[in-house]
């Protein structure tokens, strides 16, 4: 599939490379209107502080992407499925734009060569060069604007230096007067600046291709140098035509366009629901994660605008300001709330006591938290306020993309003996999101001493704290079990006596270690899993068949470690399972209702089967008084400690729902209802992954974490693409191309087979089947994802690739 | 209907599926009428139709979980038959050693774990005398399997350890100290040695089907055109590890399972002799499995009424399907659009019991030149016998004559799992000649395991059939493809046979008619019930499937020589 980028700026770069990263097998070209490789716009400043900083500025680009620069997109054919410049055609399978923005100027510049805006690279060294000697104006009172007034102030080349405001304030017109004060103050230190409020140029003197002299309302000035930032309009010129615009590309949650093949990111880009977004950079790549997501094939992610959070290091002062992403500076119900001391000053704004807004100079507030006062809308006082007023224990707020404070920071750079802020990757993403906090980080780097003895000692007497942490947890949890559990009568004592008399304490150690293992604990948890084990014959277990093969209880049935005798004679109490179980009609019936009446709040509910939800649940009915699957799940989840869907069947519906699902089956989470189903799918699902999920209960009490789907992290948090043994196959690209051919004999790749590996998340690769003996790999047929639930049925279960990948 | 009283059992547990059965009983608690009920229906036909006739087999496979291989296989089979693709002699024999070690194992789990509870009393076992039940098993085998007094005691112990616990878990609340339980505490804990053993067993023979496919339930290494695992297959180790499980299982079938089920006759002669849970005598298979030269492990014939005399050849062209008792609308005129009947749902009393003089379950009438049929092991070993067949013979020889029953005798509940068990012996035999074929092959350079074909060079409309001898008796798949999609896809199932509910004509279904006489000791525990149902080996979640109209007459799909038909 070939995927082409169109822009050159941050956006552009992370997305490529977050392709690359994904999907390595995708040809990826970003076609760039600029005649410079991708650079970082936010840190524009630095080019004009002199001297050849380019490569400060130049982005990190996968060395397999290719790139088109000085090739200014005009328009795009979404039929033929080109995008056109002057000089060439690109075709593309997908698209995404990712332009950016313009920037306004107040009136035509073009041709007058002491005059610009800042936003490129070329603006840069066009100001760098005009300046010298110069009378500079800057028309502007935003972010950018202060930027580039605290940059060129550094400078000795401007001979005086005026900001032009329009209006009566600077950066925000939320800001308060004790604000303006000090950063007017701050700024006007220097004896060149001067800074014009309620002012505007109008009217100006041309000799040539020169302005000789500027009028403003308030004064003139000869000899200028005229720079505008005034603002951005989105680029999106060559769009107009063929997509959807409003003021920007109109995208929706998905970041999609009005085509479907091509998405749109960033400033170009306007969410039919809501503004476009202008520079912030974290929010643009949110937005490129959605996108390539979507692009390829998780149409599960959407985007959602969150609570801003800049952080703006001008000079001498620090701005940082939290923006709730409801605030309107036009709300009658705004209130402020100042706390200031010295330099610095806290502003919030309040609105019927929901914080707003934040706006802090030289403040060390922890951002992390305002912004988190704003998303849960708690309501606040001024008292809280003023009493949280101090520091957070972790010092100021460097990083906001990733939320890393300085202290933090100078903790990883000692433990870790970082010196550079290319040895910093491999501990902290800090710095690397949008890059704005970098050269602040490498300057903190540069100021902490580092030894790597003490480095050493240090991230050991952290990992042994964490480790006890969590070890004390653990047996926090086993303590709060045993009370819960009154009854369970073994315990370390009786319990190796009890293992004598089995001949069987070998093989339980073995399972233990297994567990531990599979489970990712570190081998010191060895003990605590052991006293898990013993607990677990204590905790009664329903098995419930809803619309199912079986299959599941077949699978359960081969498990070992522990073999599934020991396991249903001495492990759980599998108390109804009516595969197994000796009783019958109104004799399991009544062991069912003991169990819900003795037991209930206690005991464990696995559900094997899709839930027919159609002919009113009729389709499956159980039980003498014929009751229907549904209504039995029901009754049964009620009073369950947990409820564990087994199989893809209960996990979404799986194959009984594929297309045109006949019986209207569902899932067990979407029949009940609730959220807090935990999924086990596969078809069927590996014994060592129920078998797990129902100790770690025993051990924490708790069930593992689970990811956005209820699926434990331990079993799915793994593709099976990226752990097949034919893997090797597939990077060399040597592939089976037919069935038994000379590939198949030494087990090279299937993917060109229809494997669909790369599209499961499954730890089929690391633990196999059957007691390790083999799987759907092994046996050269490949994956069909058989654990995506009914997709798999509808879209992956056949022998070839997937359409997409056709396309390539 | 005076002085009769309806007996309702659902869930009828251990079996595959949502089973209910439902018996009228008269004042001497003898069953007068009874009813089969397949309570599930989920429609995989209708999710097979429209879709590529390559990918018919991943879904088909999970009709059944237990069953798991045969319908892969078979789904696989009737597209190859449409397209008139042969596959290679490697591919057949690799599917033919997944499916009878799925045989095997079918078997195994079935009589320990799924049936032998109705016999094998476990609180009984916990009285028996150690060395009693060492000298006990050494009446019916030279080499008793696990039978030192100290493994039994080891056992003993265990069982009673678990009952100590508190918690019976699956054992809770089962039918223990009926009367009907005629095991003595020594022969009960036997039993239960085996069942634990059995586990193990099973779980052995599951390494040796994901040998060659990949997993079990649900193998994945078939193919249209062959099979995949073409590098299993070509590594010696591999095929060693399948040899040594096979043999470690036959060990167990020859000294546990077959002296297991000699005690068993043993115990329930007078049964035998009454004849409890015998059907009409309607016995039809469709043979197959070919090995060596020209050999086949099974026959195919049709016999009637229990005349072993007169052994009709199997056609399949005999075979109809209707659907007067069962939830679809069969009295819709046939359609020329050539849709699928649908389902018709008349739904139960208001008490829950069944409408039985309506429609009553979700099970189709299957049947074979308008008589209701009797599949499975039964089935085959019978015929085998009656067809003199030299590879089935001999072992129905030796067995009779050690345990002394005739051919009618097999034809009982305590029957029925005496052909399974002998059937299950000679599966493994098999394995061991088939393996001989496969390196026989593989030496002469024989790698092959794939017919090429071009999928856009196929005929674009075809029909074709995969009809198998399967652990619970005759599978046939049936598939019309139009336009290189799926038309229609109909699948044939043996406990669709004999779970069949009445028809139109006069006669019940296999397990229906296998309860007719069969007294109760205790109707509020109807032992004998579960007994006689539980020896057909139900498999439900096979047996409910969509009918088609045109399926009424399959005589229209080819019926190719694939299938190796007897």
């Amino acid at each position: 599939m070939r995927i082409v980028i169109v822009g050159g700026g941050i956006a552009a770069v992370y997305i490529a490379n977050s392709l690359m990263e994904r999907a390595s097998e995708l040809e990826v070209v970003i076609v760039s209107q600029e005649k410079h490789p991708p650079y970082d716009r936010i840190h524009l400043c630095k080019l004009l502080e002199g001297g050849n900083r380019a490569d400060m500025i130049a982005l990190e680009l996968h060395p397999n992407v290719k790139l088109e620069l000085d090739q200014k997109i005009i328009s795009i054919d979404p039929h033929s499925k080109r995008v056109f410049s002057e000089r060439a055609a690109f075709h593309y399978d997908k698209l995404i734009l990712a332009t950016g923005s313009v920037p306004k100027s107040l009136f035509d510049i073009s041709g007058i060569e002491n005059a610009a805006t800042f936003r490129s690279q070329g603006d840069c060294e066009r100001i760098a060069q005009g300046m010298v000697g110069k009378n500079v104006v800057i028309v502007g009172a935003g972010p950018i604007a202060l930027e580039l007034l605290d940059t060129l102030m550094r400078s000795d080349a401007p001979q005086s230096i005026t900001l032009l405001v329009r209006k009566n304030y600077l950066y925000s017109e939320v800001i308060s007067r004790e604000a303006l004060a000090l950063i007017q103050g701050i700024f006007e230190a220097d004896k060149r600046v001067r800074i014009q409020f309620n002012d505007q140029i109008i009217g100006k003197e041309i000799s040539g291709n020169t302005i000789t002299r500027l009028i403003t309302s308030q004064r003139e000035i000869s000899n200028p140098f005229l720079i505008f930032g005034v603002g951005i309009d989105p680029n999106i010129a060559y769009a107009r035509e063929t997509l959807e615009c409003s003021k920007g590309i109109l995208v929706d949650e998905r970041m999609r366009t009005s085509d479907e093949n091509i998405y749109c990111v960033g400033e170009a880009a306007q969410l039919r629901a809501g503004e476009f977004i202008a520079g912030r950079v974290k929010e643009c790549t949110l937005q490129a994660d959605v996108a390539i997501a979507n692009l390829l094939g998780d149409e599960s992610k959407t985007f959602s605008e969150e609570v801003s959070i800049d952080g703006l290091k001008v000079g001498s002062f620090l701005f940082a300001d939290v923006t709730a992403t409801d605030f309107d500076p036009k709300e009658s119900g705004n209130e402020t709330i100042l706390i200031s001391h010295r330099d610095r000053i806290d502003q919030y704004i309040v609105n019927h006591d929901r914080l707003k807004r934040f706006i802090g100079i030289n403040t060390n507030i922890d951002l992390l938290a305002l912004k988190q006062l704003i998303q849960t809308d708690a309501p606040i006082d001024a008292s809280y306020l003023y009493s949280n007023r101090l520091m957070s224990k972790y010092g100021r707020l460097v990083c906001s993309c990733e939320g890393v404070h300085e202290l933090e920071l100078v903790e990883i750079i000692k433990e870790n003996a970082v010196t550079s802020f290319g040895e910093l990757k491999e501990h902290s993403k800090a710095g690397r999101t949008c890059g704005r906090c970098k050269q602040d980080i490498c300057a903190i780097i540069e100021a902490t001493p580092v030894d790597p003895q003490e480095a050493a000692r240090l991230k050991a007497e952290k990992a042994a704290a964490a480790q006890a942490a969590e070890l004390e947890k653990v047996r926090a949890r086993i303590e709060k079990y045993n009370r819960l559990h009154p009854l369970n009568q073994l315990n370390p004592k009786n319990f190796h006596e009890a293992l004598k008399s089995f001949e069987m304490s070998r093989e339980f150690n073995r399972w233990v270690s297994m567990i531990t293992a599979s489970m990712h604990l570190h081998p010191q948890f060895e003990e605590s899993v052991n006293e898990a084990v013993m607990q677990l014959n204590k905790i009664p277990i329903i098995w419930l068949e809803l619309s199912d093969c079986t299959g599941n209880s077949e699978a359960f049935i081969k498990t070992s470690h522990p073999k599934v005798d020991d396991l249903i004679l001495k492990y759980i109490s599998l108390d109804y399972h009516e595969l197994l179980m000796a009783a019958s009609g109104d004799q399991s019936e009544s062991v069912l209702e003991s169990i819900l009446h003795n037991d209930s709040g206690k005991y464990l509910l696995i559900v094997e089967g899709a839930v027919p939800l159609g002919l009113d649940g009729k389709f499956l009915r159980i039980g003498p008084k014929g009751e229907t699957g549904i209504d039995l799940l029901r009754r049964v989840a009620k009073d369950a400690v947990a409820v564990i869907a087994v199989g893809s069947c209960a996990y979404d519906g799986g194959v009984v729902a594929a297309a045109p699902n006949p019986t209207g089956a569902v899932g067990v989470a979407e029949a009940l209802e609730r959220n807090d189903i935990i999924n086990l799918p596969g078809c069927p699902t590996n014994p060592i992954n129920i078998v797990g999920t129902l100790l770690q209960y025993i051990m924490f009490d708790e069930f593992p974490k689970l990811d956005s789907r209820n699926r434990p992290e331990w079993a799915y948090g793994f593709r099976v693409h990226d752990n097949c043994e034919r893997r090797g196959h597939y990077d060399a690209e040597e592939f089976v191309l037919e069935w038994g051919d000379e590939g198949a004999k030494k087990g090279w790749c299937l993917f060109e087979m229809g494997c669909k590996g790369p599209y499961a998340d499954l730890n089929c690769s690391l633990v196999k089947f059957n007691e390790g003996t083999s799987w759907p790999v092994q046996a050269g047929h490949g994956c069909f994802a058989c654990g995506q639930g009914k997709i798999a049925f509808d879209s992956y279960a056949n022998n070839r690739k997937l359409e997409v990948e056709n396309e390539k | 209907m005076k002085n009769t009283k309806k007996i309702v059992i659902d869930p009828i547990t251990r079996i595959e599926g949502h089973l209910r059965i439902e018996v009228e009983i008269d004042e001497n608690n003898i069953v007068t009428e009874a009813w089969a009920s397949g309570q599930l229906f989920r429609g995989i036909e209708t999710i097979l139709k429209g879709r590529d006739p390559r990918d018919a087999g991943l879904i088909a496979q999970r009709i059944c979980g237990v069953c798991t291989n045969v319908h892969y296989r078979a789904s696989i089979s009737a597209v190859e038959d449409a397209y008139e693709i042969k596959i290679p002699h490697n591919a057949e024999i690799i599917r033919n050693l997944v499916t009878l070690s799925l045989f095997v194992q079918d078997h195994v789990v079935h009589y320990y774990h799924l049936h032998s509870l109705d016999f094998v009393d476990i609180t009984s076992a916990l009285n028996a005398d150690l060395s009693k039940a060492a000298a006990e098993a050494d009446l019916w085998s030279t080499r008793p399997y696990h039978n030192s007094a100290t493994h039994l005691e080891a056992v003993k112990g265990k069982l009673e350890e678990f009952v100590k616990a508190g918690r019976l878990g699956l054992f809770a609340n089962g039918y223990w100290g009926h009367s009907a339980y005629r095991l003595s505490p020594e022969e009960n804990l036997v039993h239960m040695n085996h069942y634990l053993i059995a586990l193990q067993i099973q779980r052995e023979l599951s390494k040796a089907i994901a040998i060659f496919a990949g997993k079990t339930p649900h193998p994945q290494n078939l193919v249209v055109g062959g099979v995949t695992s073409v590098a299993d297959m070509l590594n010696p180790q591999r095929l060693n590890d399948f040899l040594f499980i096979i043999k470690e299982v036959r060990d167990f079938i020859e000294r546990a399972y077959i002296p297991d089920i000699m005690m068993l006759i043993n115990a329930y002669r007078d049964s035998i002799g009454a004849g409890e849970g015998r059907t009409v005598g309607n016995f039809m298979c469709c043979g197959g499995y070919r090995f060596g030269k020209d050999q086949q492990l099974f026959e195919g014939g049709v016999i009637k009424g229990h005349d072993f005399e007169t052994i009709e050849p199997f056609d399949p062209d005999k075979i109809t399907e209707e659907a007067s008792r069962s939830w679809y609308e069969n009295d819709a005129p046939l359609s020329p659009y050539e849709g699928e009947t649908k389902p018709f749902y008349t739904d139960l009393n208001d008490d829950g019991s069944l409408k039985t003089e309506g429609k009553y379950t979700w099970v189709k009438a299957p049947r074979y030149d308008g008589e209701v049929m009797e599949v499975g092991p039964l089935a085959r070993m019978i015929v085998g016998y009656a067809k003199n067949s030299p590879v089935i013979r001999p072992y129905m020889e030796r067995f009779m004559k050690r345990t002394g029953v005739e051919l009618i005798d097999f034809s009982t509940t305590i029957g029925r799992n005496a052909a399974r068990a002998v059937e299950a012996q000679i599966c493994c035999d098999y394995l061991f000649d088939t393996m001989s074929d496969l390196i026989e092959n593989i030496k002469y350079y024989d790698e092959t395991t794939w017919t090429k074909f071009v999928f856009e060079e196929l005929q674009s409309e075809a029909r074709g059939a995969g009809i198998f001898e399967v652990p619970r008796g005759v599978l046939g798949h049936f598939v019309r493809i139009e336009d290189a999609k799926i038309a229609n896809y109909q699948a044939v199932v043996p406990t669709t046979w004999n779970a069949s509910p009445k028809g139109v004509k006069e006669g019940r279904g296999a397990y229906e008619e296998s309860l007719i006489g069969i007294r109760l000791a205790d109707p509020s525990a109807p032992l004998e019930v579960l007994r006689a149902v539980h020896s057909f080996d139900p498999c439900l979640a096979c047996a409910v499937h969509v009918i088609d109209m045109k399926g009424r007459e399959l005589s229209q799909y080819k019926i190719a020589s694939v299938c190796s038909l007897g």
